[in-house]
């Protein structure tokens, strides 16, 4: 944002440019920190995986052979580096390509659910009136309806429609429906600090000397509302994740024969106890790693960009 | 504060009808697109047209707006909102009464629900102030590092490895320690036991509610760190108040606001995790009986179900808004 | 969610003799009270099984899956009861069925026999339930065992295709029986069966009490039944308990106490029975291995083969490659039966290699297909003979959405797609049965037979028998004079030995044809606690005979 910040009132925005330099310092603080660094690396790492699954496996893993059932790790540069799973699937070949759907949801739902969220909750918090009792009915509708039921209900509804198999496609119906209830969140704590913000002097007194309500909304109000909402977004991220996992096991999730890291591990956990625990471990480990990852970049990032924590 | 409430209350009962209605178009359109639930009633076998019509007769869905897909299915809709008006909540398609049904599963999902919060409610304030008290610590990064750990680790994964793994040692120890009828003996009880369903609730409900906990330590956590940075508790600083009484009444009592916002926000969702967590620890709650329903279906339960739900969660969130006008006067003015 | 469906309904077969390794009252002899039913119980033990939570109703006429009809079996008493090691069925409530042409049997009961509220079982109590499962509108789950009753189609109605009836059934009551006097019931059939006495002592034939019809909705929960057990208490969806009849007049009663079930959502219930909460209980597959390994444990194990066939069947009533038989060969010889079951269910199927489980039935025979062998060369060949699988097409293998078809025939399709190279997909589908009976389906399917009665015919007639040259069944479109022409003798043959030897022609016209791919048999296994002793399996549901067991208080 190139023009320069209106008389501003705002305690810890020294003149003007303030974004700018704001972003630049963010930017040399997250430099200097080792554990940023290793895990915007392992980020990297795994989104490369999603993008490009045959830089690291050559092998189909929709290529199964029930004789070699179960083969434990053999290491690097063997048939089955990974081992296989119950059917004889080769597991590395698994783990990478089941990087695809886990990422690719994370990150549309968490970006969709937050766009949506962020916009509903400041426009509701801002006019208030009708537009607010819009808004917050919606919210109420979604937040009284399960995620459970309406991902049941959907999923019964499209049940005999083929979505195709492209990436987008099997996580489709996993998407939306996470989406749909995914945006609640935000835009209640969005609410909730415009209305608070909208009080504070500083707000007030732009207001007062003219600035256009979008002005305000995008340069007073939403800074100060953001806070909550990007604490929660490494959060999200991850509960996605997770929540990919958990609609796996309940079989609502990505469609076989798609794999992902959520099909895997709730495939996997089945053998921990008998004997096989490489089975669960391998893609859960994947899984919290990229998850932690994510949320010491979250966090970093949130630590760096709120001036009214430094 | 009163004309607060009753406006809140109004709009509790509003959101519930939507809800209703959305619900009933859904399924409708589900039954107008993929064919009569009542089929669902005979299973493997293919019923003669006699028998199913005398199926979708016993269940009300010989209707004939069931056929044509579109149709809003108004007439069943009024039909069944006034027959829940007099307390008639129908029956499932095997006969069996939907508020029995409920009254046998809903006790024990509150009961876990009950668990959970408290959980929720006391691992996020406890270790979320610490957290944030500490900054920057290896308090803080302990359980930072913890939660998020805690977060990722899948719900069927922990209630799996507790159920095969330590369950039943746990349950052996405390048997021959404590006997076998003894408190510590049932809390490691491997399953639901209806007769004690408090102390056999207790370990599945920590466990969900650990699962979801890592969300408010972190919430709890942020919000505080912005209170130590507001003006009053500068201000308070400034006047020489100890620290302790800093903490105790203006971080945390600030703080406390989005936790009861997010208590409320997460009810519906920890569904999820009852439907695994009932269906793992064999618990009769309302997460597995809707689940099934679903699954069959099951039209008048499901509809009757999730009304009973949205009932509550809207009596819930009704709680929460009213507690969180009480905390922070400002709201009940907007 | 559950691993397993759970114990499904299964009818089985005999070597059940393994269970006796512990017989004879276990470890623990006190408090044994030595009461007729065989020694080693206590009068207060109670026993603890699981029991699926799908279980809806306790009605014998609507009763037909496993978990009811277990517990029925202890709370009714049929006509005739099995023998566990051979299968036949010997009169049990009746004295005597007699037929001379196998087409008008006649029912001689035994005198002074009661429902545990009073009311006399004689043969109106028989009359009264046949006829209400009978009657079409009643939509009772049992309805199909009644047609070869005469009189069956004018109770059934008629609908229009939309489904509204159009024509109310003409008869109340099935004009084929006759209550001759309060202890005969004469039964007319439509035409000649000589199996007809094997099928009585089924569920659905149990008798009911007047005062059940009197209150149908009362007595699907709490049953009023003339076995040795009465249901006490029923929480639907919890648990179930029933306690001993103490006026139960006939000689197979146990002694112990109570029995009480849980109920279980899935069949998630291994570590409740090594926490010593349940008397028996199936290890998921991942705890097979380490159930194996504990020698404590396998002298508390009983193992029956199963009398399930699952297989693989095919559209034949739709143009594709599965027309020809070579091709069906080749799918079968590509299936690495063993290999499949030693990696997903060890010791819980056997390979399938004839229509009719072996041993298990009379009439059943092992061999009798003899492309069932893993011969993934002559697999090739084979398909080759058949002009091969059409290019860049995926073949659709539709199944329902139980978890473990869903593993197994993953299996089953990586096995064809490795040894046949042809691609394929799955497709569960929650609506299998309609899909199938709708003709839906365009690709092969899986299939499943449990049989209903000891008897190699209900593995052949129900399943491949549709009179129809035309389209063939509806399944999948099989026809076969030949077939047809052996049932037919078999149905009309004086004694049920020669009757079986013609179901076997008709079977072996099957192996000719190959019109569908045995795939495997179920086996029955559990593990029991020390509190339990002789335990046999049923031959027909696979569960242990409740009525021979011994229980202890254990402890």
């Amino acid at each position: 944002m190139p023009e320069p910040t209106a008389a501003t009132a705002t305690p810890d925005a020294p003149g003007t440019g303030v974004s700018a330099s704001l972003g630049g310092d963010a930017w040399r603080r997250l430099r200097r920190r080792p554990d940023v660094i290793v895990s915007a690396l392992v980020v990297v790492f795994f989104t490369v995986m999603a993008a490009f699954p045959t830089l690291f496996t050559s092998t189909d893993p929709q290529r199964c052979i029930i004789g070699d059932s179960k083969t434990r790790p053999q290491g690097l540069g063997a048939t089955h580096p990974l081992g296989t799973d119950v059917h004889g699937c080769d597991m590395l070949a698994q783990l990478v390509h089941g990087a695809r759907p886990s990422l690719l949801l994370a990150f549309v739902v968490v970006g969709a659910s937050v766009v949506i969220g962020v916009v509903l909750g400041l426009l509701a918090g801002y006019y208030l009136g009708w537009v607010d009792t819009v808004v917050s009915r919606t919210i109420e509708v979604f937040l009284v309806i399960p995620l459970l039921l309406a991902a049941l209900l959907l999923l019964s509804l499209f049940r005999n429609v083929s979505v195709g198999s492209g990436a987008f496609d099997v996580i489709l119906l996993p998407a939306l429906v996470l989406t749909l209830f995914g945006w609640m969140g935000y835009s209640r704590y969005v609410r909730a600090s415009t209305l608070e913000a909208k009080n504070l002097d500083y707000v007030t007194a732009a207001r007062a000397l003219g600035a256009s309500d979008l002005r305000i909304m995008v340069r007073h109000v939403l800074p100060n509302a953001i806070g909550p909402v990007t604490a929660l977004v490494p959060t999200a991220i991850a509960g996605v994740i997770s929540a990919e996992a958990v609609l796996a096991f309940l079989g609502i999730g990505v469609r076989p024969p798609a794999i992902s890291w959520g099909i895997m591990i709730t495939n996997g956990a089945e053998w921990v106890t008998g004997g096989y625990p490489y089975l669960l471990l391998i893609p859960l480990g994947c899984l919290i790693l990229t998850v932690l990852a994510l949320v010491v970049l979250g966090d970093a990032l949130r630590d760096a960009l709120d001036p009214r924590l430094r | 504060m009163g004309r607060y409430i009753l406006r809140r209350s109004l709009l509790g009962v509003a959101t519930l009808l939507l809800v209703m209605f959305v619900l009933h178009l859904l399924t409708t359109f589900a039954i107008q697109i993929n064919g009569n639930p009542a089929l669902a009633f005979f299973g493997e076998r293919v019923p003669t047209a006699a028998q199913l019509a005398a199926v979708e007769t016993r269940f009300g869905l010989d209707d004939p707006c069931y056929d044509q897909t579109g149709n809003p299915c108004l007439g069943p809709f009024v039909e069944r909102l006034g027959a829940y008006a007099q307390g008639d909540f129908g029956t499932n398609l095997r006969g069996r009464e939907v508020t029995d049904i409920v009254a046998t599963a809903a006790p024990n999902t509150l009961k876990l629900f009950l668990v959970v919060t408290i959980v929720w409610f006391l691992l996020g304030m406890g270790l979320g102030t610490v957290a944030a008290r500490w900054r920057g610590r290896s308090a803080d990064h302990g359980i930072r590092l913890t939660s998020v750990l805690i977060d990722a680790f899948p719900i069927f994964v922990l209630l799996l490895v507790y159920r095969y793994v330590f369950a039943v040692p746990l349950n052996a120890w405390a048997t021959e320690t404590f006997g076998a009828d003894s408190l510590p003996a049932l809390w490691f009880r491997p399953s639901f036991d209806d007769d004690h369903s408090w102390a056999t609730l207790l370990v599945p409900g920590i466990l969900l509610g650990l699962a979801g906990s890592a969300a408010f330590i972190r919430l709890v956590r942020a919000s505080q760190l912005e209170s130590y940075a507001g003006d009053h508790v500068r201000t308070a600083r400034s006047r020489g108040l100890h620290e302790r009484h800093v903490v105790l009444h203006h971080v945390m009592r600030n703080s406390a606001v989005p936790v009861v916002t997010a208590v409320g926000l997460t009810f519906t969702e920890a569904l999820a995790g009852a439907v695994i967590t009932e269906g793992m620890m064999n618990i009769y709650g309302m997460g597995g009986v809707l689940w099934e329903a679903v699954r069959g279906t099951d039209v008048a339960l499901v509809l009757g179900v999730v009304t009973i739900l949205a009932a509550v969660t809207v009596a819930v969130m009704l709680v929460v808004d009213i507690a969180y006008a009480a905390l922070d006067p400002r709201i009940r003015y907007a | 969610m559950g691993r397993r469906a759970a114990l499904a309904a299964a009818a089985t077969a005999v070597t059940l003799v393994l269970a006796s390794c512990s017989g004879g009252g276990g470890g623990d002899d006190e408090g044994g009270d030595g009461a007729d039913g065989g020694g080693g119980s206590d009068a207060d033990a109670t026993l603890r099984l699981a029991l699926a939570q799908d279980v809806e109703t306790l009605l014998p006429m609507d009763s037909n899956v496993g978990d009811n009809i277990s517990v029925l079996d202890v709370v009714y008493d049929g006509l005739v009861r099995y023998d566990p090691e051979t299968t036949e069925p010997y009169n049990y409530v009746a004295e005597s069925i007699e037929s001379d042409d196998n087409t008008v049997w006649t029912i001689k009961l035994k005198h002074d026999l009661t429902f545990q509220n009073g009311e006399p079982v004689d043969a109106e109590a028989f009359a009264r339930a046949w006829n209400y499962a009978a009657y079409g509108p009643n939509a009772m789950a049992n309805n199909y065992f009644f047609e070869r009753i005469a009189g069956y189609d004018e109770m059934q109605g008629e609908t229009d295709d939309d489904g509204n009836v159009t024509e109310e059934p003409a008869a109340d009551t099935l004009s084929g029986l006759e209550v001759v006097d309060p202890q005969t019931l004469e039964v007319t059939l439509n035409g000649p069966f000589a199996g007809f006495a094997t099928m009585l002592g089924y569920t659905g034939f149990y008798p009911v009490a007047q005062a059940c019809l009197d209150d149908v909705e009362a007595c699907a929960v709490k049953p009023i039944g003339n076995g040795p057990f009465q249901v006490e208490q029923w929480d639907q969806g919890v648990s179930l308990t029933a306690t001993r009849w103490e006026d139960y007049s006939l000689e197979e009663t146990p002694t112990y106490g109570t029995i009480e079930w849980t109920e279980y959502a899935g069949t998630e219930n291994w570590p409740d029975f090594q926490a010593g909460n349940l008397d028996f209980a199936v290890p998921p597959p991942a705890e097979l291995a380490t159930a194996q390994n504990d020698p404590d444990l396998q002298e508390r194990f009983v193992e029956g083969p199963g009398a399930a066939l699952t297989y693989l069947a095919f559209p034949l009533y739709e143009d594709g490659p599965w027309t020809d038989i070579e091709f069906r060969k080749a799918i079968s010889l590509a299936i690495d039966r063993q290999g499949i079951i030693d990696a997903l269910l060890p010791g819980e199927r056997v390979p399938a290699d004839s229509w009719v489980v072996p041993d298990g039935v009379p009439g059943g025979e092992a061999g009798t297909c003899q492309w069932c062998e893993f011969d993934p060369a002559a697999a090739k060949a084979a398909l080759e003979k058949a002009g091969g699988w059409p290019d860049g097409e995926k073949m659709t293998i539709h199944l329902g959405q139980d978890e473990t078809e869903q593993a197994l025939f993953k299996a089953i399709g990586d096995s064809i797609q490795e040894n046949l190279g042809i691609p394929y997909e799955l497709d569960p589908t929650p609506d299998y049965f309609d899909r199938r009976s709708a003709r839906d389906f365009s690709g092969p399917f899986r299939a499943n037979w449990f049989p209903d009665y000891p008897l190699n015919e209900n593995y052949l007639a129900p399943v491949y028998a549709s009179g129809d040259a035309k389209n063939g069944n509806t399944e999948f479109g099989y026809y076969s004079e030949d077939f047809e022409a052996a049932i037919a003798a078999g149905d009309e043959a004086a004694t049920l030995e020669e009757a079986v030897t013609h179901y076997q022609e008709a079977e072996a016209v099957l192996a000719e044809d190959f019109p569908t791919v045995p795939v495997v048999f179920s086996v029955n296994s559990y593990y029991y606690s020390e509190n339990v002793s002789n335990v046999v399996l049923d031959p027909f549901s696979g569960e242990p005979k409740l009525r021979l067991l011994e229980v202890t208080n254990g402890m």
